[in-house]
């Protein structure tokens, strides 16, 4: 899904924006703290709603309709108080400006030489480069690395495995252990014998 | 920009795999007959977002002769307990509400989650 413009069938935004992002994933969690951290004005009021994307696809289509969660989840949105949406890399440079203490890099991303923007595309290829290296940070439900990042996936995950502990579950490429995102339920207590 | 409303609408309304709760599956799954296949799934794992789309053409292949279902593990705690999910998607192919056959992390391409839905029952 591209940025989408504003819609009429969406529904009215409060007058902050609404960053949603993957809380599964150790990297986006960090970024959203940072951002919770960085996006307030004057009156430490927040000027960006951080909230976590959740698992219910009507929660977020109450939010707004055209949003779909697999979507959601492969990229970050901003949704926009006039009812636009913007992803990836829009929605970082988006977050920079409305947070004062980054203002001053954020007008950068805003350039255009001959309709071109060359910072905001650096900001869009760093935003790739980001999400695909995101494995080697540990994340583990971010799915299999993209092809040009797998050797470097594999030298950090080689070298860690030389190095550290000794992992006695074997390596599934295409699954996601439910231990390592948290969604498990403890199992309860054996009952003593009698 | 880009307006892709009608894209997301439509992606929305042909899901071809149900989504269940617990009560959904107590009805749906083991007082079910025939084969049926579950996706034990979260929306947060990226494996499950690569499936999605091969689950998709598989259940719209096998039609009525063996329905997908989805169940969120995220949400529904207790049945992913129940059955010992260790780690999403992983598809459990059920016959009269017994589990007859799983697969887990199957490689995203239609010809692999055809074999491991259909296999157990012999349906290919």
């Amino acid at each position: 899904m591209m940025n989408a413009a504003p819609n009429a069938s969406a529904p009215a935004r409060q007058a902050t924006p609404i960053l949603l992002f993957d809380d599964e994933c150790a990297v986006c969690r960090r970024m959203a703290n940072w951002v919770r951290g960085v996006a307030h004005n004057a009156r430490g009021e927040p000027t960006i709603d951080v909230r976590p994307i959740g698992e219910d696809p009507e929660v977020l289509r109450k939010l707004d309709p055209r949003l779909d969660i697999w979507q959601v989840y492969a990229k970050s949105h901003l949704l926009m108080p006039d009812g636009s949406i913007l992803i990836a890399g829009e929605a970082v440079a988006e977050v920079l400006r409305r947070s004062p203490g980054m203002a001053w890099c954020a007008w950068l991303f805003s350039v255009q030489i001959f309709k071109v923007r060359p910072f905001q595309s650096l900001l869009d290829l760093g935003y790739v480069i980001l999400s695909d290296v995101r494995p080697i940070f540990g994340c583990k439900s971010c799915g299999a690395p993209a092809l040009w990042a797998r050797p470097f996936v594999w030298l950090v995950k080689t070298t860690k495995r030389l190095t550290g502990p000794k992992a006695h579950a074997p390596h599934r490429p295409n699954f996601t252990p439910l231990a390592a995102t948290g969604q498990v339920k403890p199992r309860p207590p054996a009952p003593p014998p009698p | 920009m880009t307006h892709r409303l009608s894209e997301t609408t439509q992606s929305a309304s042909r899901d071809a795999i149900t989504s269940l709760n617990a009560a959904g599956f107590d009805a749906r799954v083991l007082q079910g007959h025939g084969p049926i296949a579950v996706e034990f799934m979260s929306y947060s794992c990226a494996h499950c977002g690569a499936m999605e789309p091969v689950l998709q053409q598989v259940a719209e292949t096998l039609g009525s002769r063996e329905p997908i279902f989805r169940v969120n593990v995220a949400v529904e705690l207790d049945l992913a307990s129940t059955y010992e999910i260790e780690g999403t998607p992983t598809l459990i192919m059920f016959s009269e509400g017994r589990e007859v056959g799983r697969s887990e992390g199957p490689d995203p391409d239609a010809a692999t989650v055809l074999e491991a839905v259909t296999a157990p029952f012999g349906l290919q």
